[in-house]
C-alpha cells in the first residue's frame, strides 16, 4: 500500500527499489522511520536483526582526553545469522573458508612482520572478513572490483595467492607490482578484472563508476563493486563518482565498511547522518544497511546489488556496519577506543558467528570435518609463505624505466567489443558534427 | 606547560617534531586567532605525533578533527581567514596536496591580487615531503614545486629544527598563505632550540656550512644529504659549502649567487623530481647571477623521474644519497 503513494512519476529506480524491499521473501523489510514520506522510506533497506546504536563523546579527564562510549545496547545477545535467500549449503561453507583464509593470512602477515619480513607496516580487515568476501563472493565473471587496503579477503576471493599478499607486503620481486607497490595495492585488468587501490580515499569511486561506463559503451552492464569507509566516504569525489552512477544508471556498488572508526577520528565526528545508508536517498539510488558481520546479510544485499547492476538498473549503496577490530596499521594500538566497543563486537566476530552457524545450527559442518578445513587452510598457507620468503628482492636497476606504456610493451584493447560509432535516434539524420559557435557567454 | 618553564635555558635540545609543535604551542597562546585543523590532529596528534598534547591545552575548538574532505577543509580554512582568523591545516601526507589545489591556487594564493589588495588569506598549510620511508608512490612524493610555482603562495622547507620553530612562527604571523613543508623522515631529529621566542625571516638563506671549492645548494632532505658529502669531500681535500635557501618563496638569491661566485661551483640539491622542478629554478639563478665567475655548468640533483617505488632496493636508487653527491662533487672539482 505504501507503493500506490507514491508519485506516478517516480523514476524507474526508485519504484524497483520499492520492489526490492516489498518482496523480501517473508522477512519483510525493516521499515526504517522516515518522517518524509514512503519515498524515503522504501529507498533504504534494512536488513540487520540488531540495530544497535554507540555514540563516542569526547571527555576531558584532568590533563587527558579521552573517548567514551555511550550505548544502551552493549549487553545485547549476539543475534542470530540470517537465512540467506540465494546461498546453498556449499556457497556457505566456501565463503566461511575464504573468511579462514583472509584470517589466518593476515595472522601469518603478523608473524612476517615480527620476524622482521616486512616493509612498512600490515594492515588488517579483522572483524571484517565476512563483509570483504561476501560481497566479493557475489561478483560474477565480467564483474569487476577495487578492492582498499582492508579487502584482502576480496582479492583471495577474486583468484589471488596469499602469496601475492605476502610477496607484495615483503616488497619482493615476485610481487604483482614486482616490489614497486606495497600491501593490496595490486589488480589484475586482463583475467580478475581488479583494479588496483588507490590511497587518496574516494578516488576508486569514480574509476570503478568508470569501469562500467567503458563496459556499457562496449555493449555490456556489469556491475563493478568498491569499497570506502565510514572516513573515506567524507571525500567530495565519493559523491562525484556515485552522482555520476546515478545519472548515468552504471552498476555501481558501493560497500560502505562503516566500522565506527577512521583511524583516531570516531564516526560521529565523520558525518551527521545516523546511517550513512540514508545518503543514498540524496544520490537517487537504492540504500541497504547489512550487519557487516554477518556474511550471510553481506551477500544477499550484495547479490541484490550486483543482479540489479546487470541488468542495467544502476547503482546501490551498501551500508555493512561492523568495528574496526585493531588500530589503523600495526603501530596503532587503538588507545583512544573505548574497550566496550571492542567487547561488544568480540562477541560478533564474523567468524565465529558462521563457524556456530554451519557446526551447531544448521550441522552443515561436522567438527571434524571443520577441523579439516582448517588444516587445509593452515597447509595452503605455509605452502604460499614459503613462496612468498623465498622470492628474491628486486634489483636496483629495475627502478628506472617501465613510466610510460610503449610500443615495446601491451595494448590494452576494448575488453567486450568494439564500440558501436554514434548511435542515431530514429528522426536523426547523420548530419556530421554539430557546427555551433564557442559558447563565450561561459565563463 | 614544561617548555615554558625552561624559559631561557640555552642549548636546549629537541626533536623537529617537537620544534614544530612548540611554535604552535606558542603562537596559539599568544594569538586566539590561531587555531588547527585537519584530520586525526586532535586526540592522535597526526600519524606522526607531531601534534599531541595540543588538544589538552587548546581543546577541541581550536584543535579540530575534520572529516576526511582535503579539499574542503582547505577552502573551510580560506574562509575562516576571510575572518580574520589564523587557521593551520594540516594535510597528513604532501601526497595529499593534489586534493587541496584548487582552494590554494584559484583562491587563497589570487584573493589579495584579484580584490585590489582589500582581501588576505593568513593561513598556513603544514604538509610533508619526503621518500625512503617505504610508504610507496602514493605517500612518498615531494610536491613542493608545485606551489612554488603560483603567485600569492608563500614555501617553506625549514631543515632544522631551529629553522622549523622559527619558520612556522613567522609563517602564521604571515598575512599571506604559506605552505610548510616538514620532511617526514627528519621528525625525530634533535637540534638546538631556544625555548623562547624568535622567529626566522622569510626569505634569508641559511650557510649550514662554509666552503671553498664547491657550494652544496639544498633543501630540506638534502641539507643533511649535502653536510654529510661535505664531510666525506673534506677527506679527499675538497672545501664545500653548503647553503639551505630555507624559503622557496620568498627566495634569497643574493646569499645563492654569493656561494657560487666565492666556490666558483655550485650542485643543487631538492627531494622533488628534477624536471621542471625546484632544482631547475635555483640553477637558473645561479647560472645567471654568477655566469662569470662558473668553472662548470651548474648541476641537478633530485629524484628520479618515476613514482617513488616501495621495494627498498628500488626506493634507494630514486633519491641523491651522500655517496652520490660525493661523486658528482668529486668530479666537478676535478679530482
Ligand atoms: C584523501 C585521503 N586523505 C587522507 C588519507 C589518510 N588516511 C588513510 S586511511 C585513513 C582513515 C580511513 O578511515 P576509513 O575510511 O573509515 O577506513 P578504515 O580505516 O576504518 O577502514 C586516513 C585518514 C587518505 N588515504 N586519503
Ligand atoms: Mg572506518
Amino acid at each position: 500500500m505504501k507503493m500506490k503513494m507514491m508519485k506516478k512519476k517516480s523514476s524507474p529506480v526508485n519504484e524497483r527499489a520499492a520492489k526490492v524491499s516489498q518482496g523480501d521473501n517473508g522477512n519483510s523489510p525493516l521499515q526504517r522511520e522516515s518522517s518524509n514520506g514512503d519515498y524515503r522510506g522504501n529507498l533504504v533497506r534494512d536488513l540487520r536483526l540488531e540495530k544497535p546504536s554507540f555514540k563516542v563523546l569526547q571527555i576531558r579527564d584532568g590533563e587527558k582526553v579521552r573517548y567514551e562510549v555511550e550505548s544502551a545496547d552493549l549487553e545485547a545477545p549476539v543475534p542470530a545469522i540470517r537465512e540467506s535467500k540465494y546461498l546453498r549449503r556449499e556457497h556457505c561453507i566456501e565463503i566461511y573458508r575464504w573468511m579462514l583464509l583472509n584470517r589466518r593470512m593476515e595472522t601469518a602477515l603478523e608473524n612476517l612482520h615480527k620476524q622482521g619480513k616486512v616493509v612498512g607496516g600490515v594492515y588488517f580487515g579483522l572483524g571484517q572478513e565476512g563483509c570483504s568476501c561476501a560481497s566479493a563472493y557475489a561478483l560474477g565473471k565480467d564483474d569487476w572490483m577495487g578492492p582498499m587496503i582492508r579487502n584482502q579477503g576480496a582479492l583471495l576471493v577474486r583468484g589471488f595467492r596469499a602469496a601475492d599478499i605476502m610477496m607484495q607486503y615483503m616488497a619482493k620481486a615476485g610481487s604483482p607490482t614486482k616490489g614497486r607497490d606495497t600491501t593490496s595495492h595490486f589488480g589484475d585488468l586482463e583475467r580478475r578484472n581488479v583494479v588496483a587501490p588507490i590511497s587518496m580515499l574516494g578516488d576508486l569511486v569514480p574509476v570503478l563508476t568508470g569501469v562500467a561506463l567503458g563496459a556499457r559503451l562496449q555493449g555490456k552492464n556489469i556491475a563493478v563493486m568498491t569499497w570506502i569507509g565510514d572516513g573515506g566516504q567524507s571525500t567530495g569525489v565519493t559523491y562525484e563518482g556515485i552522482n555520476f552512477a546515478s545519472v548515468q544508471k552504471l552498476g555501481l556498488v558501493l560497500v560502505i565498511e562503516s566500522n565506527l572508526w577512521a583511524y583516531s577520528t570516531p564516526s560521529d565526528m565523520q558525518y551527521g547522518v545516523k546511517d550513512l545508508a540514508d545518503r543514498a536517498i540524496g544520490y537517487g539510488i537504492p540504500g541497504v544497511i547489512v550487519d557487516g558481520t554477518d556474511a550471510m546479510q553481506v551477500y544477499d544485499a550484495c547479490h541484490e546489488a550486483c543482479e540489479r547492476a546487470r541488468r542495467g538498473e544502476g547503482a546501490t549503496l551498501i551500508e555493512a556496519k561492523m568495528m574496526r577490530m585493531k588500530g589503523h596499521a600495526i603501530h596503532d594500538g587503538a588507545d583512544y577506543v573505548p574497550k566496550p566497543m571492542f567487547e561488544y563486537w568480540k562477541r560478533r566476530d564474523p567468524i565465529l558467528r558462521m563457524e556456530n552457524y554451519l557446526i551447531k545450527e544448521k550441522k552443515w559442518l561436522s567438527s571434524a570435518d571443520h577441523e579439516k578445513l582448517i588444516a587445509e587452510v593452515e597447509k595452503q598457507l605455509e605452502a604460499e609463505r614459503e613462496i612468498a620468503v623465498n622470492s628474491p628482492m628486486p634489483t636496483p636497476e629495475s627502478a628506472a624505466g617501465g613510466v610510460y606504456c610503449d610500443e615495446s610493451c601491451h595494448q590494452i584493447k576494448p575488453r567486450y567489443a568494439m564500440p558501436k560509432d554514434r548511435m542515431l535516434g530514429q528522426n536523426e539524420k547523420q548530419v556530421g558534427l554539430k557546427q555551433s559557435e564557442a559558447p563565450v557567454h561561459f565563463k | 606547560m614544561p617548555e615554558s618553564a625552561v624559559g631561557t635555558e640555552k642549548d636546549r635540545e629537541i626533536t623537529f617534531a617537537q620544534a614544530v609543535r612548540e611554535a604552535l604551542a606558542e603562537e596559539m597562546r599568544r594569538d586566539s586567532t590561531v587555531c588547527i585543523m585537519g584530520e586525526d590532529v586532535a586526540e592522535a596528534g597526526t600519524p606522526f605525533k607531531v601534534l599531541s598534547g595540543l588538544l589538552e591545552e587548546f581543546g577541541k575548538d581550536r584543535v579540530i578533527d575534520t572529516p576526511i574532505s582535503e579539499a574542503g577543509f582547505t577552502g573551510l580554512a580560506v574562509g575562516a581567514a576571510m575572518t580574520g582568523m589564523r587557521p593551520v591545516v594540516d594535510i597528513m601526507f604532501g601526497d595529499f596536496i593534489t586534493l587541496t589545489m584548487d582552494q590554494m591556487v584559484n583562491q587563497a594564493a589570487k584573493v589579495h591580487y584579484m580584490s585590489g589588495g582589500k582581501w588576505k588569506v593568513p593561513m598556513v598549510m603544514r604538509t610533508t615531503l619526503g621518500a625512503t620511508r617505504r610508504s610507496a608512490a602514493q605517500h612518498s612524493q615531494s610536491l613542493h614545486a608545485w606551489f612554488c610555482h603560483v603567485p600569492g603562495l608563500k614555501v617553506i622547507l625549514p631543515s632544522t629544527p631551529y629553522d622549523a620553530k622559527g619558520l612556522l612562527k613567522a609563517a602564521i604571523r604571515d598575512d599571506n598563505p604559506v605552505v610548510f613543508f616538514e620532511d617526514k623522515m627528519m621528525y625525530k631529529m634533535k637540534g638546538n632550540v631556544p625555548a623562547g621566542d624568535y622567529t626566522v625571516p622569510l626569505g634569508l638563506a641559511d650557510i649550514k656550512r662554509t666552503g671553498e671549492d664547491i657550494s652544496l645548494i639544498a633543501t630540506s632532505s638534502m641539507v643533511q644529504v649535502a653536510l654529510g658529502a661535505a664531510t666525506m669531500l673534506e677527506e679527499i681535500g675538497i672545501s664545500a659549502e653548503v647553503v639551505d635557501p630555507r624559503t622557496m618563496w620568498p627566495l634569497d638569491e643574493k646569499t645563492l649567487i654569493e656561494s657560487a661566485k666565492k666556490t666558483s661551483r655550485a650542485i643543487i640539491l631538492d627531494e622533488g623530481y628534477e624536471r621542471y622542478g625546484v632544482t631547475a629554478e635555483l640553477a637558473s639563478v645561479i647560472a645567471t647571477g654568477a655566469f662569470y665567475d662558473l668553472d662548470a655548468p651548474v648541476k641537478r640533483m633530485g629524484a628520479m623521474h618515476v613514482p617513488i617505488p616501495f621495494s627498498p632496493p628500488l626506493e634507494d636508487v630514486t633519491v641523491p644519497t651522500e655517496q652520490t653527491v660525493f661523486e658528482a662533487a668529486r668530479k666537478m672539482c676535478g679530482k
